[in-house]
C-alpha cells in the first residue's frame, strides 16, 4: 500500500473510531464538557513525558523508565507542596527530582555504556518499591495519602470548562520542542547525534554533553507530569498513581516517530481514551450497566490497538538505545 | 590556504585496556607540501597511529610536536584546531543530512538556541569546491549519494575546518579507477599548494604512484620509512610482511566441466523495491573459479542473496547440478551443494559469543548427522565434526569452548570456510574472502579456493579486490550498475580495461558485441 | 604443587555489582534515619536464622525463577519480554479455575490445575508475540499493556466467577488439587519440584536441542541465523510461549502451592510485582535457567527476610523491591567493576 493511501486508510479509521465514540457517548448520556475536561487532564502527562522522551531519543538515548520517574516525582512533588504549601512548589519540585533521575539515567548511559533498556526497567522497578516505602516513611500510611485541597494547583475557568494552566503548558512545551529540533542549531546537533555520533564526535561536539542534556531535560518534563497526576488533577496519591501511564507516554513517542507535535496529538488520543474511561467509571446509569474492570482497560487496549496499526511507518534514528564509544 | 605544520610523532606507544599492543615506539614526521603513504598490512597499526594523531585516541606513551611544540590532543576538536584531519575508512557522514549540513556540523553560525542559518556557510563552502576543485552536490541527502563522492563530502568536511594536515585512511578501497585518478589529481594539486597528506593503504601499486615518501609498519612498529624514488615493490613487501614477494597463489590449467550453476535473466530487487541486478545470466562449471570484479554496492550483495537463498529473485531462472531451483531457503540451498562464504563474517557468518562447536553447525544445525530424532542434538558426534574441522584447516584456537570472539580474523576466517568445504559443496559462492586478513590467512584461504577447484567444484568469487579476482579467476565478469557489463576469460583483459570497467567504461575498441558473456546454456 | 584457586572473574563482577546496589540501598536507609546495619543483620537472619526460614526463603524463591525463566529466554531470543506480571496472573485465574471449580480425582485434578495455569499464561504471551512478529509491536509497549489487562481481567474474573465465601478472595483450591506441603512450619510445597523442573527442562532445551540452539542463535546473531536458516517469527512466538508457560506455573504456584490460603485475593495481592521481581532474578542468574534458581533463591531471601527487617529495624520491607531495582540498574552497566576499578585505582 502505498503511502498515501496509507495515510488516507489511517485517517478514515481514526474518523470512524471517533464516530463510533460520539455515538457512544451520546448513548450514555455522557456530557462533552467533562469529557473534554477529564481527557485534557489525562492527556497532560502523557504530553510532557512524551514530548522530553521525544528529543531524547532524537539523540539517541532510551528511557524506559518513565513510569518511574512519574511515581518518584508525583510523590516528591506532593512532599514539596506541603513543605512550601504550594502546588506550583509541588510541580516544581516534581521537575526537580525528575530531572536528577533523567541526568542519572544518562549518565550510566553514556559513561558506564548501560544498556539503557534494562537500566530503565531497573528504575521501574525501584520506584515500585521505593513508593509504597516513602508512602510510609513519609507519611506513616501505605495506601494512600490525602493532602488540602488548597494544595492542587488551581484551575482556569473558561467557557469550555475548566482547564489546568500546566495542560496549556504542556501544549506550549510541545511547539517549544518542536521549534528547538527543527530551527535551532541544538535541534540540528542532536538529530545528528542520534543518527551518527561518529559524525558529531569527530565535528568537535561533545556526544555526551548533548544526551546529557536531553535526558535531564526528558526527565524534568516527566518529573513535572508526574507532581502533575496528583496536584492537577487526582487530589490524592496513592502508590499506583501512575497505573502504566509512563508506558503510554512511550507509545505516544512510537506512535509520533519521535515528532514532538504528533506526541502531542497522541498524548491527546490517550488521553482521552483515558478520561472517557474515568467518565464512564463515576457516571450513574452507566457504571453499573459496563463493569468497572473492563471500562479500566480501555486506556490500555486502545494503546496497543493504536500502537498495532500505526507502527512499522515510522523511521527512528539508527544509534537509539546504543552507548557510543570512541575506542 | 594556509601552509602545513611540520609534525613530529616521536615513539608512540598504544595499549589497549585488555593489553592488546597495537603500537611500539613508532616514530612518525611530516612536512608541509608532502604525500607521505603509511603502509602495512591489516592490523599493522597505520590506522590506529593516524587516529592518535587526529585526537581520536590517546598514546599510551610518546609525543606529538607540531612546529616544534608539544602538544595534547584530547579530543578530535584538539586536532582540528592544530589544523589535523582526518578521513576515515567507515565516514562519519549523517545520512539523512544534506552535504552542506554535514559539512556545517559542528561550526554552525550563531547560537545553538539560536536559528539555522546556512547562507553565509553556503558561500564560503561553495568558495572552498571552486578553490580546489573538488565537486560536490550540496543539497541531496548523502546516504543517496555514490561511495565517491560520499568520500568528497568527508574530505569538504575535513578542509572547511581549515584542516592542513589531510590524512586519508584507505581512500580507494570503494572507488573506480577514474575516481581514483581524479583523487589522486587533487590530492597533488593539494599538496602543491602548501598542504601536507597522508595516504594510509596496504595497496603497493598506490603507494608507489602517488605518495613521495613511504613509511612501513609491521605489527605496531616501523619498519623503514624511504624516499619513493628509492622505493621498489620488492623493498616494500619485504618491509610491509619480512618476505621479498607478497605471495601469490599458482594454478594449474585444466579444462572445466559441466556447468554447476546457471543463471538466466536474473532480476533481483532490494529492500526498498529498486531493481538492483537487472537481467544478469551467468554460469559456473566444475573446476573453474568465476570471478565477478566490480565495486561494492553494484548489485553483488543481492545477487549472492539471490544464488543462496537469502532473497527472492524477480524474474529469471537459477539451475544448479542441472536442476531449477525454486525453494527460498538457506538451507535447502546448503542441501544442494551451495556453500557460502559470505561477505562479513562477523555479521553474518558467525555467532562471536557462541563457542567454536556452535560455530561449526552454524547453517548444518539440522542435519541427520547431528541431530536425532526429537530434535536433540547428539553433541558426540558435533563436537568430533568441530575437532576434524579444527585440524584440517589449522584453526588456532584456545580450544572447542572458546568463544569465536576470541581467534582471530583469519582463524575465525578459516573456521567458516571449513565449515563451507566440509558440507560437500559443488558450488562455493565466496564473498569477499580475504578482507581484512592477515597475509597468510589470505593465501591460505586463497590456496583452498584454488584447491576446491582443481578437485573438480565450482568457485563464484565475489570482490573488490582486483588483483584478488586477477589472481584467482579462470573467468572475469564485470558487474556495473546491476549487469555485467563485460565478461571473458582471465587472460582476455588487461588489468586497465577491468578497472575502466568497474567504473561503468567500456574501453575504447571493445563495444559491447565484442566482449563474450559467459555462454548460457540453453 | 600448590592448587591455585580463583574465582572465574564473572562471579567476582557479579558480587561487586551485588554489593554496589547493596550499598546503595544501604544510603537510602541512613537517609530515611534507620540504621542499614541493623536493617541488613534482620535481614539476613530473618532469611537464613533457623531452618524453618531457609524453607521459607525457598517458598518465596519458587514463582522468582519461573518470572526470571519468562525474561531470560526473551533475551536468550532477542526479545525484552516483561510480560510476565499479565502472565502470571491469568495463570492463576486458570489455576484456581481448575482447583476451585472443578471436580477431578486427586492426582489428575493437581496436574490439570498445574496445566491450566502453565496454559493460561502461554496464551496470554501469545498475543504480544503475534503483534511483534506480524506489525513489529515493540514487545515493551505491548507486554505492559497486557499486563495491565491482564490485571483487570483477572481481578474481575476472581471477583465475579470464581468468588470465595468472603469475598475478598477467590475460592480456595479444592484438597485434591493442592500441593503437598513440605513441612508444618514454613508455605513450602512440593510445587518447588516441578519448578526447578521446569527450569531444567527450558536449560535442556536450549543448550540441548536443536531448536533451542536456533533460539539463542537468533538472539545472539539475527542475520547470522537468517543465514544458517532460523526461521525468526517461529523463534520468537516459541520464546514467548516459553516465556508464558513459566509465568503461567509462576502464577499457579502461588495458588495451588502454597498455604495457607490456596486462593487468589481479590487484589491480586499474591502474585503482583513477582514478574518485575523476576528481572532482577534473571539478570543476576545471567539469563540462564539454572542461574535463575540460584539467584531466585538469593532473591528469595531477600522477600522473606525484609519481613523481620520491617519488624525488627523498622524499615518498611517494601525496600527489598527498591533494592531489586537498584541491583538491575547496577547490572545494567557491563563493565561497572572495570569502570570502578579504573576510577579508584590509580
Amino acid at each position: 500500500m502505498s503511502p498515501a493511501r496509507r495515510r488516507l486508510r489511517n485517517y478514515l479509521l481514526l474518523g470512524t473510531a471517533v464516530a463510533l465514540f460520539a455515538y457512544a457517548l451520546q448513548r450514555l448520556g455522557l456530557g462533552p464538557i467533562s469529557l473534554l475536561e477529564a481527557g485534557l487532564l489525562a492527556m497532560t502527562p502523557l504530553a510532557l513525558a512524551a514530548v522530553g522522551e521525544c528529543l531524547n531519543e532524537k539523540a539517541g538515548v532510551v528511557n524506559i523508565g518513565m513510569e518511574g520517574i512519574f511515581m518518584i516525582s508525583a510523590v516528591t512533588g506532593v512532599w514539596t507542596a506541603e513543605a512550601f504549601n504550594s502546588g506550583v512548589m509541588g510541580l516544581l519540585g516534581g521537575a526537580a527530582i525528575g530531572a536528577a533521575v533523567g541526568l542519572a539515567l544518562g549518565a550510566i548511559s553514556v559513561y558506564g555504556r548501560a544498556d539503557q533498556i534494562i537500566a530503565g526497567m531497573g528504575l521501574n522497578i525501584f520506584a515500585l518499591g521505593f513508593i509504597p516505602f516513602l508512602l510510609i516513611s513519609l507519611w506513616a500510611f501505605p495506601g494512600i495519602h490525602l493532602f488540602p485541597n488548597e494544595l492542587m494547583v488551581p484551575r482556569l475557568f473558561t467557557p469550555l470548562g475548566q482547564i489546568s494552566p500546566v495542560t496549556v503548558g504542556a501544549v506550549a512545551v510541545a511547539i517549544l520542542a518542536h521549534f528547538l529540533l527543527h530551527r535551532t542549531v541544538l535541534g540540528f546537533r542532536i538529530k545528528a547525534v542520534g543518527e551518527r555520533p561518529e559524525a558529531v564526535d569527530v565535528a568537535g561536539l561533545r556526544v555526551d554533553r548533548l544526551r546529557l542534556l536531553t535526558s535531564t531535560l526528558g526527565g524534568a518534563l516527566a518529573g513535572i507530569g508526574g507532581a502533575f497526576l496528583p496536584l492537577g488533577w487526582f487530589g490524592a496519591l496513592v502508590k499506583e498513581i501512575s497505573a502504566g501511564r509512563g508506558f503510554i507516554a512511550l507509545a505516544c513517542v512510537v506512535f509520533a516517530g519521535l515528532e514532538p507535535m504528533l506526541a502531542l496529538g497522541a498524548a491527546l488520543l490517550f488521553g482521552f481514551a483515558d478520561g472517557f474511561a474515568s467518565a464512564v467509571a463515576v457516571t450513574p446509569g452507566v457504571k453499573e450497566r459496563i463493569p468497572f474492570y473492563f471500562v479500566s482497560m480501555i486506556p490500555y487496549a486502545t494503546t496497543l490497538v493504536v500502537v498495532a496499526l500505526v507502527i512499522g511507518q515510522r523511521r527512528f534514528p539508527r544509534t537509539v538505545g546504543r552507548p557510543y564509544a570512541r575506542e | 590556504m594556509s601552509g602545513a605544520p611540520r609534525i613530529d610523532m616521536r615513539a608512540i606507544h598504544k595499549i589497549y585496556p585488555d593489553g592488546t599492543v597495537a603500537l611500539r615506539g613508532v616514530d612518525f614526521r611530516l612536512q608541509p607540501g608532502e604525500i607521505v603513504a603509511l603502509l602495512g598490512e591489516n592490523g599493522a597499526g597505520k590506522t590506529t597511529l593516524m587516529k592518535i594523531l587526529s585526537g581520536l585516541l590517546r598514546p599510551t606513551r610518546g609525543e606529538i610536536l607540531v612546529d616544534d611544540r608539544p602538544v595534547q590532543f584530547r579530543n578530535p576538536a584538539d586536532a582540528l584546531r592544530a589544523g589535523i584531519g582526518m578521513v576515515h575508512q567507515a565516514f562519519t557522514l549523517v545520512p539523512p543530512f544534506t552535504a552542506l549540513q554535514n559539512v556545517v556540523l559542528g561550526q554552525e553560525d550563531g547560537h545553538p538556541l539560536g536559528p539555522m542559518r546556512a547562507e553565509a556557510a553556503r558561500r564560503r563552502v561553495t568558495a572552498l569546491l571552486a578553490e580546489t576543485g573538488l565537486s560536490v552536490p550540496l543539497d541531496l541527502s548523502t546516504e543517496s549519494l555514490p561511495i565517491g563522492v560520499q568520500q568528497r563530502v568527508e574530505i569538504l568536511k575535513t578542509l572547511y575546518r581549515g584542516t592542513s594536515v589531510l590524512i586519508l585512511d584507505e581512500p580507494t578501497s570503494a572507488l573506480t579507477l577514474t575516481e581514483v585518478h581524479d583523487l589522486f589529481r587533487f590530492l597533488r594539486g593539494l599538496a602543491a599548494r602548501g598542504r601536507a597528506i597522508v595516504f594510509i593503504s596496504h595497496k603497493l601499486k598506490e603507494v608507489l604512484e602517488i605518495s613521495d615518501r613511504v613509511v612501513v609498519l609491521r605489527g605496531g612498529q616501523l619498519t623503514g620509512a624511504v624516499p619513493t624514488a628509492q622505493a621498489t615493490p620488492e623493498l616494500l613487501a619485504e618491509l610491509m610482511v619480512g618476505r621479498k614477494v607478497v605471495p601469490q597463489v599458482s594454478r594449474s590449467a585444466k579444462p572445466a566441466g559441466q556447468p554447476v550453476l546457471v543463471v538466466r535473466h536474473l532480476r533481483v530487487t532490494n529492500d526498498q523495491g529498486t531493481a538492483v541486478v537487472k537481467d544478469l545470466s551467468l554460469q559456473v562449471r566444475e573446476g573453474e573459479i568465476v570471478g565477478i570484479a566490480g565495486v561494492e554496492g553494484n548489485g553483488q550483495s543481492e545477487l549472492v542473496q539471490a544464488l543462496t537463498g537469502l532473497r527472492p529473485a524477480q524474474d529469471g531462472e537459477t539451475v544448479l547440478s542441472g536442476a531449477v531451483v525454486r525453494h527460498l531457503h538457506p538451507l535447502e540451498f546448503y542441501r544442494r551443494g551451495v556453500g557460502h562464504i559470505p561477505e562479513d563474517k562477523a555479521r553474518f557468518g558467525l555467532a562471536l559469543n557462541f563457542d567454536l562447536t556452535e560455530n561449526a553447525i552454524l547453517s548444518r544445525q539440522r542435519e541427520r548427522a547431528f541431530v536425532t530424532r526429537w530434535g536433540r542434538f547428539d553433541w558426540g558426534a558435533i563436537a568430533a565434526y568441530a575437532r576434524q574441522l579444527v585440524e584440517r584447516f589449522k584453526v588456532v584456537a584456545l580450544g572447542l569452548r572458546a568463544p569465536v570472539r576470541s581467534l582471530s580474523g583469519g582463524n575465525q576466517q578459516r573456521l567458516l570456510v571449513g565449515r563451507e568445504l566440509s558440507k560437500q559443496p559443488v558450488l562455493i559462492v565466496a564473498v569477499h574472502p580475504t578482507r581484512g586478513l592477515d597475509i597468510a590467512s589470505t593465501v591460505y584461504i586463497r590456496e583452498l579456493l584454488v584447491r576446491m577447484r582443481d578437485e573438480g567444484k565450482g568457485v563464484l568469487l565475489v570482490s573488490a579486490d582486483l588483483d584478488e579476482i586477477l589472481e584467482l579467476s579462470d573467468r572475469i565478469a564485470v558487474m556495473y550498475e546491476g549487469a555485467f557489463i563485460g565478461a571473458g576469460r582471465a587472460d582476455e583483459f588487461t588489468r586497465e580495461e577491468i578497472g575502466l570497467m568497474m567504473g561503468g567504461i567500456i574501453p575504447k575498441g571493445r563495444d559491447a558485441s565484442t566482449l563474450a558473456l559467459p555462454p548460457a546454456a540453453d | 604443587m600448590r592448587a591455585r584457586w580463583h574465582f572465574p572473574r564473572p562471579l567476582i563482577e557479579l558480587t561487586a555489582t551485588i554489593l554496589a546496589g547493596l550499598a546503595a540501598g544501604a544510603l537510602l536507609i541512613l537517609v530515611f534515619g534507620h540504621n542499614p546495619l541493623l536493617a541488613y543483620r534482620a535481614l539476613f537472619i530473618g532469611a537464613f536464622g533457623s531452618l524453618q526460614d531457609v524453607l521459607e526463603t525457598l517458598a518465596f524463591a519458587t514463582p522468582l525463577m519461573l518470572t526470571a525463566l519468562t525474561f531470560s529466554v526473551g533475551v536468550r531470543a532477542g526479545l525484552f519480554n516483561i510480560g510476565a506480571e499479565g502472565q502470571m496472573y491469568v495463570g492463576a485465574i486458570g489455576a484456581i479455575a481448575v482447583a476451585g471449580m472443578v471436580r477431578l480425582p486427586a492426582g489428575l485434578h493437581l496436574a490439570a490445575a498445574t496445566a491450566a495455569g502453565m496454559l493460561a499464561g502461554g496464551l496470554w504471551a501469545v498475543v504480544p508475540a503475534l503483534l511483534k512478529v506480524s506489525r513489529g509491536v515493540h514487545e515493551v509497549i505491548s507486554t505492559i499493556m497486557t499486563n495491565w489487562i491482564a490485571f483487570y481481567l483477572s481481578t474481575y474474573l476472581a471477583l465475579n466467577f470464581l468468588t470465595g465465601a468472603r469475598g475478598d478472595s477467590t475460592r480456595p483450591a479444592l484438597p485434591t488439587a493442592r500441593y503437598p506441603v513440605l513441612t508444618e512450619d514454613a508455605t513450602l510445597t512440593a510445587v518447588i519440584f516441578v519448578a526447578v523442573a521446569f527450569c531444567l527442562v527450558v536449560y535442556l532445551y536450549l543448550w540441548g536441542t536443536r531448536a533451542g540452539y536456533e533460539l539463542r542463535l537468533a538472539g545472539e546473531n539475527p542475520e547470522a541465523a537468517r543465514y544458517a536458516g532460523v526461521n525468526a517469527g517461529g523463534v520468537m512466538v516459541m520464546s514467548f510461549v516459553i516465556g508464558g508457560l513459566a509465568a503461567g506455573l509462576g502464577g499457579a504456584s502461588q495458588i495451588i502451592g502454597r498455604p495457607p490460603a490456596w486462593a487468589l485475593y481479590a487484589t491480586l495481592g499474591n502474585v503482583v510485582t513477582l514478574g518485575f521481581d523476576g528481572i532482577g532474578v534473571a539478570l543476576v542468574g545471567r539469563n540462564h535457567p539454572i542461574g535463575g534458581v540460584l539467584a531466585a533463591f538469593l532473591f528469595g531471601a531477600l522477600a522473606h527476610g525484609g519481613r523481620l527487617m520491617e519488624y525488627q529495624a523498622g524499615v518498611p520491607s517494601e525496600l527489598v523491591r527498591a533494592l531489586n531495582g537498584l541491583i538491575v540498574i547496577t547490572l545494567a552497566v557491563p563493565e561497572l567493576w572495570t569502570l570502578l576499578r579504573r576510577r579508584l585505582a590509580p
